[in-house]
């Protein structure tokens, strides 16, 4: 075990902007505390769920994907040769399902409540089931994740009681997290009204869940690339092969389900139309499905480690793109509002990922994320650099090559199809007030004006006072409002309406410019009775 | 059953007989205790302050406010059960048990519920409950109370859905012959009849007639039986994977000891 140093830290360019981001978000999440949403968010009733949902949690808890493909294919499917990427595929979804609690705990208008749920039962709630799903799978996770700190104890009993329950635990896992990706689809089921067509469909829970196993093996593939470069010696390259092949089969079940579903809903032709809509899920398609499947079926490409690593960035992305869409994109033609995410939204976001590079960074260093003898070997310097970097030295005609090539081409067309997406974002339009005078003629036929309401007199009062609603308001077009409008109650019987010596109520109006003043009191009778 | 022990109550919003005073406006600013926000009521929108709002919308004045669904999709959706139907038909809301996660402004149909935005700590949703601790008392809303030419009426929704029809059959011709709320989403305490499409009026003629919480649920009450299943295949598979392995093994060690004796 590693120990820990108590130097101060060295200051390189990447450290510096850590803290950079660490600070805005600290900075960030002050405001969120002390000003509330509305102040540090570019939330409305219009737009309730901004990024915080639709990229912390939805794009959080799929970083989970990784951890239960890969735990039942070890556990329960029992092939044994994924072990060595249980670990970090683990850690991945703990750190991913954490970090979209903290996320919940900024965007949450009452974050100490979030325990309700637990005990105040709506079963017909899909967010009550997210949220059981998320205390319990984190709670899973958790104990999946704690053999890595357990084993560094000295005590060996709780470490030996979570082993002994490993089996359960995994199944448990698995079900509550496919559980858990489908409902974050079914979330959505219940805004037909709201969102847009080309994402709405009630298949949404199919599609979340297919999608996150398809995101499963993308981000193992992923990890394996940035982190595991020690792995070529337990973990062979066929086998990160093997899992794009997967992942590769499994879009395109999801792109065939999608097509055949909005083709039976006769939403096809929204996908082609020169719309924001159309354009960003054009995009979404362009780089998240159809390219990665194409770049997978290539055997040249999907056995060329670069060209695998970017198609499984490719299927990271455009998942990102699919929950963004959905959460955001989707929403705003029926919103009646542009929402983009404000600075504080964005640096609290930035800043949760960061914190989830930082503790990542952390485990591989003080835990047996990897298997420990390769982390010494990196340490010495025997270990090669990472694969991804080392493809570019291939030969100028290769399938990095051609493989390049296509991911510049599709980031390329997806950037242009986005931005002339957000180009054609179409204007709010406020409806019509109509023009002229509104005809209220049937409505002044009804009327029925208030009686009479007699002021309580005083002891001083020259005479009785009467209120004639009659006198007072304009016939032809009354505004009630104009009195009604925290000047006099309308709802008790209004006889107690006090002389009004400090002119607040009639006086408001009386004031001898106006109207007749109150003060005076040479022209009294002209409310009060002669006596 | 419900329906024989205790009448639903709802209002009836007529649009041809509002002349845009403002009563309805100021008794629910009065009645729920709400500041100012606006100088001319007919600009102002609905808010954390402001239950409701008569607005100009096509030459015409209208009201919006809570539907008060009869399968409300806001209640539907609260996680923790803080938003509640009344067996009278009052949807209400209780501060105490809510978590802030705002998936009731969300999915309401009708853009409803607001917020307490500014609020740092104890952020509230906010909406028109129908005056429920009046309506309990036997009296009729504020906004039904108050207004001068009946354009909002209080009353049984029953017998109040059989006068909008009426109204439409007595006059052919001068209303859109569709009574807003019976249907849509499943039927709403609130009922609305124009003589103007109610698209024009800012009211959404693309909803559902059946309620949207049936959406969610036709998923969610799968669930036991997707959790069941899923465990069992699960744990079969694990068993009999486990089986192989074991048995391979054994082979393994049999082959070699034969080997061995050879």
């Amino acid at each position: 075990m590693a120990k820990i140093s108590l130097r101060f830290p060295k200051i390189t360019f990447w450290r510096v902007v850590l803290l950079m981001i660490l600070s805005a978000g600290f900075y960030a999440t002050v405001l969120r505390f002390t000003k509330g949403l509305g102040g540090t968010t570019n939330l409305s009733a219009q737009f309730p769920w901004g990024i915080w949902i639709g990229f912390d949690v939805l794009c959080g808890v799929a970083l989970a994907a990784g951890g239960f493909s890969i735990s039942a294919v070890v556990y329960i499917f029992h092939i044994e040769k994924y072990r060595p990427i249980v670990r970090p595929a683990i850690l991945t979804a703990f750190l991913g399902y954490s970090l979209a609690c903290v996320g919940l705990m900024f965007d949450l208008g009452r974050p100490y409540n979030i325990w309700h749920p637990l005990i105040m039962w709506n079963p017909h709630s899909v967010m009550f089931e997210v949220g059981w799903c998320v205390t319990l799978y984190t709670t899973v996770l958790m104990l999946e994740f704690s053999p890595l700190v357990l084993e560094k104890l000295p005590w060996q009993r709780p470490y030996k009681i979570v082993k002994s329950i490993t089996i359960p635990l995994v199944i448990l896992g698995v079900l509550l997290s496919t559980m858990h990706q489908s409902s974050l689809g079914t979330l959505y089921l219940i805004v037909p009204h709201r969102l847009h067509p080309l994402w709405y469909s009630p298949l949404l829970p199919v599609f979340f869940f297919i999608s996150a196993i398809a995101l499963g093996c993308a981000m193992t593939i992923f990890e394996s690339y940035l982190s595991l470069r020690a792995f070529r010696k337990h973990l062979d390259f066929h086998l990160l092969t093997k899992l794009g092949a997967v992942g590769a089969v499994t879009l395109l079940v999801y792109l065939v389900i999608r097509v055949m579903d909005m083709q039976s809903r006769g939403v096809l032709s929204l996908a082609f139309q020169p719309t924001y809509e159309g354009r960003m899920f054009l995009a979404e398609m362009l780089l998240g499905v159809i390219a990665p499947i194409i770049l997978l079926f290539i055997p040249r490409i999907r056995n060329n480690q670069f060209g695998l690593f970017a198609s499984a960035l490719m299927i990271v992305l455009g998942f990102v793109m699919n929950r963004i869409n959905v959460a955001i994109t989707g929403m705003d033609q029926s919103s009646g509002v542009h929402y983009f995410p404000s600075w504080t939204e964005l640096a609290i976001t930035a800043s949760i990922v960061t914190a989830g590079f930082i503790m990542f960074g952390l485990a591989v260093k003080y835990l047996d994320v990897f298997p420990p003898e390769d982390m010494k070997e990196i340490a010495q310097g025997k270990r090669a650099e990472l694969p991804a970097l080392a493809a570019f030295r291939s030969p100028l005609w290769s399938a990095t090559t051609l493989a390049f090539v296509l991911v510049v081409i599709v980031l390329g067309g997806t950037a242009a199809l986005s931005y002339d997406g957000i180009r054609r974002r179409l204007p709010v339009v406020a409806l019509s007030e109509g023009s002229g005078s509104v005809d209220v003629s049937r409505g002044l036929a009804e009327l029925k004006m208030p009686g009479p309401i007699k002021i309580k007199m005083g002891k001083t009062s020259p005479g009785q006072c009467v209120f004639s609603h009659a006198r007072h308001v304009d016939q032809k077009n009354p505004n009630c409002s104009t009195c009604h409008s925290g000047l006099f109650r309308m709802l008790p019987t209004t006889a107690d309406i006090a002389p009004d010596r400090k002119m607040t109520n009639c006086g408001t109006c009386h004031d001898g410019v106006k109207a007749v003043s109150v003060r005076k009191e040479d022209r009294c009778d002209a409310c009060h009775a002669k006596s | 059953m419900d329906t024989q022990t205790v009448t639903k109550k709802g209002l009836l919003f007529d649009t041809t007989l509002c002349i845009g005073c403002g009563a309805c406006y100021g008794a629910c600013k009065e009645r729920n205790k709400l500041p100012r926000t606006n100088e001319n009521f007919l600009r102002d929108n609905l808010s954390a302050d402001t239950f409701t709002v008569v607005n100009r919308r096509n030459n015409r004045f209208v009201r919006r406010m809570c539907m008060h669904c009869n399968e409300p999709t806001c209640v539907s959706v609260c996680p923790v059960g803080a938003l509640v139907k009344s067996e009278q038909g009052p949807v209400s809301y209780d501060a105490s048990k809510c978590m802030g996660c705002r998936y009731c402004v969300q999915a309401c149909p009708f853009g409803v519920p607001q917020y307490e935005w500014d609020d740092p700590i104890t952020p509230r949703v906010r909406k028109c409950d129908l005056c429920r601790d009046r309506v309990a008392a036997g009296l009729a809303t504020a906004c039904a109370t108050v207004c001068p030419t009946g354009a909002t009426k209080f009353g049984n929704r029953d017998e109040l859905t059989a006068e909008a029809e009426a109204r439409i059959r007595a006059n052919p011709g001068r209303y859109v012959n569709h009574v807003y709320g019976v249907a849509e989403v499943g039927g709403t305490s609130v009922l609305l009849l124009s003589d103007v499409p109610f698209a024009t009026l800012g009211y959404r003629t693309d909803l559902l007639q059946a309620p949207l919480p049936h959406l969610t649920w036709n998923v969610l009450h799968k669930l036991p039986t997707v959790v069941s299943i899923g465990g069992v295949l699960m744990s079969g598979i694990w068993w009999i994977t486990k089986r192989r392995e074991e048995v391979k093994k054994a082979e393994r060690e049999a082959h070699s000891t034969e080997k061995g004796t050879n």
